[in-house]
């Protein structure tokens, strides 16, 4: 599968060089092909046969299992809850994080304290995320109901993970918690490195603070915020810790995602044939709506280098 | 230069807080802003930290507060007790978790690099592999690993390395190397031309310049990549659920995922274990902020 | 921790008395795979049968959700990593298609020791048996009760009920007068893992069908199946917040703390309940059969349940089998049905009529002989995983409201019909 890739075209390299650059790839490689590039074939194959957990390939069945994938309301569904929870996900880590990052400064003593303090969800297992706040959203005992109720706001516990779309929205809440962080440096980062003759240039003309943002430091920012948004997208699709911890997928199938449902159908009903057209299907999706943002992201790039 | 927004470059030097000091301190010496926005930034800041820290904070508590208060309607515990830890610890082997946990995230941190290290230089500086190959490798990390899931466990188990360390460790390594060698490539980038022809005239081979000359020159980029990767693999759940069977090689992730599912209600013994397991980490977090603060003006890699 | 020597000379006594042939020594090692639930009775076995014969017993526990996945897995695998499996018994089809538990008909037969004929029938036939052979020796038999808070039903002037519309004018009584103070009539096990939401459902349907459900595809089309459907949404709103979370450890907690008026439980609950380290309510609890539906009668659903089967990959399948028996034994189960927190109930008509039983939970064990003829068993043939999950997954959406009680018997229908 690499050999066909093109050779080197830098002449300077002897041959000598090429091959031991080639040498030096080849465990690289070796890796993508055992976690990807296997994976993947493995995944195929076993959409179109009868195949369970105890007895894989028992029989070929054809695109029967692809087509169920993509037209089966229930697993449809599922695949479309992944969007639900990714895509508002990520835009609210990415959009929270610009605030803050924005917000922080750095140069002060307690604006190091919080870039310590932003740290910790991000390096939070996810398991571990996902038990607090199910401590915290719990009906009984949970902190956000014993403060509501503690304040007489309400009579009856508020069912944060028991009720629609409330366990969807918690899912994501806590997505946001562990992720932001994530944001806020990158976008930190982006800020810092923007010049800052631009700055003394849009204080000259007198512009104010959201004008100088608009037109000034929005525009800069915008081909790395696209960046984050872009790999948090692709962290959001692989939520499957928090679900698992959380909601196992419900109440009902509120917060049954793709990674979820996949787990399920192989793991718990060993349809290992049906669990791989759930996968390929899964996996369109993710193509679908990552390749977009990859390509405005290049787009963004290509301009800015342009320019 | 369009590299600077790199999200490679942003990540490793950012989540390892390299945001350079100077650049910090030269935007802050720009004040055009107005005193209410400086007031509402200090709000949002103040906000932000509040809410990242509420959850955790609130974990430590349940873990001391008396099993009776936990399913209580109350906020304040009556009192304090380790009873939580001892039965968390007594109960459940939260030390063999941890234990595993450390040695896989490790082994498997270990065997990225090894793997990415001779992977980036050879893409940088020989330029090997072509424009695409990092394409192909950085899209082995855009799919989900629940798609290679139940692939590897028949892999694993047909090469005799089920419920191993070495078996889970090779796995989480090989999974790892993806986002390892796309963050390092930056920081290889970065190198000077100049430095390996200067190599190549001393008579330096490829691997002599890297090993020698290159590697010493992209080490904080190691160290901080090498960070990021054991984080991703200590804080991993999907592959140790699959791999370890047993209390030999289950990771605290798996561990404290077992304690649901029982006839008793273990929030206190879960956030405990939690707590546990969360130590390392945010000591890692604090130590990499030091560290870092320090390594700045070596850590150039300009 | 005993010296090497002492579990060598226990082994050597245990290989001279024992008589079941079995060629156990001490140095050997079993490795038995438990579910959480009944992690207590998986530690008091280790401690009987390393008394008992030397051999060493290695325990793995696991979530009672994850076991069978783990089985199928371990032989799958060749991982080996358990000679003796606990399995949930709807699962004996699938596993024993899976080639993840061993044949063991001719020994059960042969060996006389193991007295087959005194499990209770229905469920040794329900955990036991897939195209007429033996796959395990039942461990757990379990069926559920309904559970009651005396004090609480007497403050609100109620007495248990023996319908279902009874059980819902009472939990709505209590709830509306006590839901200020916290106390509720009834919690209701509506969490959708595994058979949470499952047992709740199966209660209501084998007390409302006239006739046995038939396990290999229970009838969903049936009038008893929408009243068992219905009746449960209609409880819901007035039972502890929030049904589709409540597994049953919470629900545990819940009715042990003493905030509930009922509850559908084990029969190992009362154990629980009577124990004061644990309970607010000790010898202040009640347990009656279920009620009854319209048309329906009491039964005896079982719910849960589990079997030791021995692994096909097990290195020696005779230690592995010892341990089965000894295990499923008349004395074992007598010992554990009376361990508190062993989370075994009797799977042995010995162990009904024995004075033992009868003394340590008379309330519970009076009650349990009332409904075991009419035992009803949840589907067990090698599809019974996909058709549990997909009827929990339905009604589930049901209790949250997405699906009404005869769509979701529709779905499930619909999906059973494609397996």
């Amino acid at each position: 599968m690499t050999t066909a890739a093109p050779v080197p075209t830098s002449a300077d390299g002897p041959r000598r060089h090429r091959l031991i650059g080639w040498a030096l790839i080849a465990p690289a490689l070796a890796a993508v092909a055992i976690i990807a590039a296997y994976p993947l074939v493995y995944t195929v194959l076993v959409s179109f046969s009868k195949s369970t957990l105890g007895r894989p390939f028992q029989s070929w069945v054809g695109w029967g299992q692809i087509v169920t994938a993509f037209t089966d309301g229930g697993q449809l569904a599922s695949i479309l809850r992944s969007l639900e929870f990714a895509v508002p996900a990520a835009v609210l880590s990415v959009v929270i994080g610009l605030v803050i990052a924005l917000s922080l400064d750095t140069a002060t003593r307690g604006g190091r304290v919080v870039r310590v303090i932003m740290l910790l969800p991000l390096m939070t297992p996810p398991v571990m995320a996902g038990v607090i706040w199910k401590l915290m959203f719990a009906p009984t005992g949970g902190l956000f109901n014993d403060l509501l109720a503690g304040a007489g706001l309400i009579s009856e516990p508020v069912l944060f993970l028991g009720a629609s779309p409330a366990a969807m929205i918690c899912l994501i809440v806590v997505d946001i918690w562990q992720w932001t962080p994530f944001c806020v440096l990158l976008i930190f980062a982006a800020l810092q490195s923007m010049p800052r003759e631009v700055y003394e240039a849009a204080q000259v003309d007198g512009a104010g603070v959201w004008r100088t943002f608009r037109s000034v430091t929005f525009p800069l920012v915008l081909p790395s915020l696209v960046t984050v948004l872009m790999l948090k997208v692709i962290v959001s699709f692989k939520v499957f810790d928090l679900v698992f911890v959380m909601t196992s997928g419900g109440p009902g199938l509120d917060t049954n995602v793709a990674s979820f449902n996949v787990y399920r159908t192989a793991l718990q009903q060993f349809d290992l044939g049906a669990a791989g057209a759930q996968t390929i299907a899964f996996i369109v999706l993710v193509t679908i709506v990552v390749l977009p943002i990859a390509t405005w992201r290049s787009r963004l790039l290509k301009a800015g280098s342009r320019a | 230069m369009s590299e600077s927004t790199m999200p490679a470059e942003s990540f490793g030097r950012t989540v390892i807080g390299r945001a350079p000091r100077a650049a910090a301190r030269r935007r802050g010496g720009v004040s055009f802003a107005p005193r209410w926005t400086r007031a509402l930034k200090s709000v949002v800041v103040v906000l932000a930290a509040v809410f990242f820290l509420l959850p955790i904070a609130y974990l430590a508590m349940v873990s001391f507060m008396r099993p009776d208060d936990i399913l209580s309607d109350r906020v304040v515990p009556s009192g304090l007790s380790w009873q939580n830890w001892s039965s968390a610890f007594d109960r459940f082997p939260v030390v063999d978790y941890l234990r595993n946990s450390l040695i896989v995230a490790a082994a498997a941190m270990v065997i990225a690099l090894l793997i990415a290290i001779p992977a980036n230089y050879a893409m940088a500086r020989l330029r090997a592999g072509g424009k695409n190959i990092m394409t192909v490798i950085v899209s082995a990390y855009v799919a989900p690993p629940i798609v290679a899931i139940v692939p590897l466990f028949i892999l694993v188990r047909k090469v005799g390395l089920m419920d191993s360390l070495v078996g889970l460790s090779l796995v989480e390594g090989l999974m790892v190397v993806p986002v390892a060698i796309w963050l390092l490539d930056d920081f290889f980038r970065n190198v000077p031309e100049e430095i390996d022809e200067a190599a190549q005239i001393d008579g330096c081979g490829p691997i002599a310049t890297l090993v020698r000359v290159v590697l010493p020159l992209v080490a904080p980029g190691v160290v901080a990549v090498g960070i990021v990767s054991f984080i991703l693999v200590y804080n991993d759940f999907l592959i140790p659920l699959m791999l370890s069977y047993s209390e030999s090689t289950q990771t605290l992730p798996v561990g404290i995922s077992l304690m649901q599912g029982g006839r008793e209600v273990m929030y206190g013994q879960m956030a405990a274990a939690s707590f546990t397991g969360m130590i390392p980490v945010y000591l890692l977090a604090l130590f990499m902020q030091r560290w870092l603060i320090g390594g700045l003006t070596q850590g150039s890699v300009k | 921790m005993a010296a090497a020597a002492t579990l060598l000379a226990a082994g050597t006594l245990a290989a001279c008395s024992g008589g079941s042939g079995s060629t156990t020594s001490g140095s050997k090692t079993l490795r038995v795979l438990i579910a959480a639930p009944q992690e207590g009775a998986g530690k008091a076995l280790q401690a009987d049968y390393e008394k008992s014969t030397g051999t060493k017993v290695k325990i793995t526990v696991v979530p009672y959700d994850q076991i069978q996945t783990k089985a199928i897995l371990d032989a799958q695998s060749g991982a080996n990593q358990y000679d003796v499996i606990q399995y949930w018994y709807t699962s004996v089809g699938a596993l024993a298609q899976a080639d993840a538990l061993d044949d063991l008909t001719g020994w059960v037969d042969k060996d006389k020791d193991i007295d087959k004929s005194d499990f209770i029938a229905p469920i040794y036939n329900a955990y036991t048996q897939y195209k007429g052979k033996t796959y395990g020796l039942p461990f757990d038999g379990d069926t559920h009760l309904l559970y009651y808070n005396k004090k609480i039903l007497a403050d609100n002037g109620v007495k248990p009920p023996t319908t279902w519309d009874e059980y819902l004018a009472d939990v709505k009584k209590i709830t509306d007068a006590n839901k200020s103070k916290g106390i509720y009539g009834a919690v209701m096990m509506g969490d959708k893992s595994a058979f949470n939401i499952g047992s709740t459902f199966f209660n209501r349907l084998a007390t409302f069908s006239s006739s046995p459900i038939d396990s290999q595809k229970p009838d969903l089309t049936s009038p008893a199946a929408l009243a068992a459907a219905k009746s449960m949404v209609d409880a819901a709103p007035y039972t502890a917040p929030s049904p589709s979370q409540i597994g049953f450890d919470q629900a545990l907690a819940l009715f042990l703390s003493g905030k509930i008026g009922m509850m559908e439980a084990w029969t190992d609950l009362g154990t629980f309940a009577q124990d004061p380290s644990q309970s607010k309510i000790a010898d202040n609890w009640g347990a009656v059969p279920l009620p009854a539906g319209a048309g329906g009668k009491t039964a005896a659903p079982l719910d849960a349940g589990w079997a030791l089967g021995v692994s096909p990959s097990a290195p020696d399948q005779d230690a592995a089998k010892d341990f089965v028996k000894f295990a499923t034994s008349k004395a074992e189960n007598l010992k554990l049905v009376t361990t508190t927190g062993s989370g075994v109930d009797p799977t042995r008509t010995s162990t009904l009529e024995s004075d033992k039983y009868k003394s340590f939970t008379p309330v519970v064990a009076a009650a349990l002989t009332q409904i075991l003829g009419n035992a009803q068993s949840w589907p067990t043939s090698p599809n019974a995983p996909k058709m549990i999950q997909s009827l929990n997954d339905n009604l589930a959406q049901m209790l949250q409201g997405s699906l009404t009680p005869q769509q979701a018997l529709d779905a499930t229908e619909k999906a059973w019909d494609a397996l």
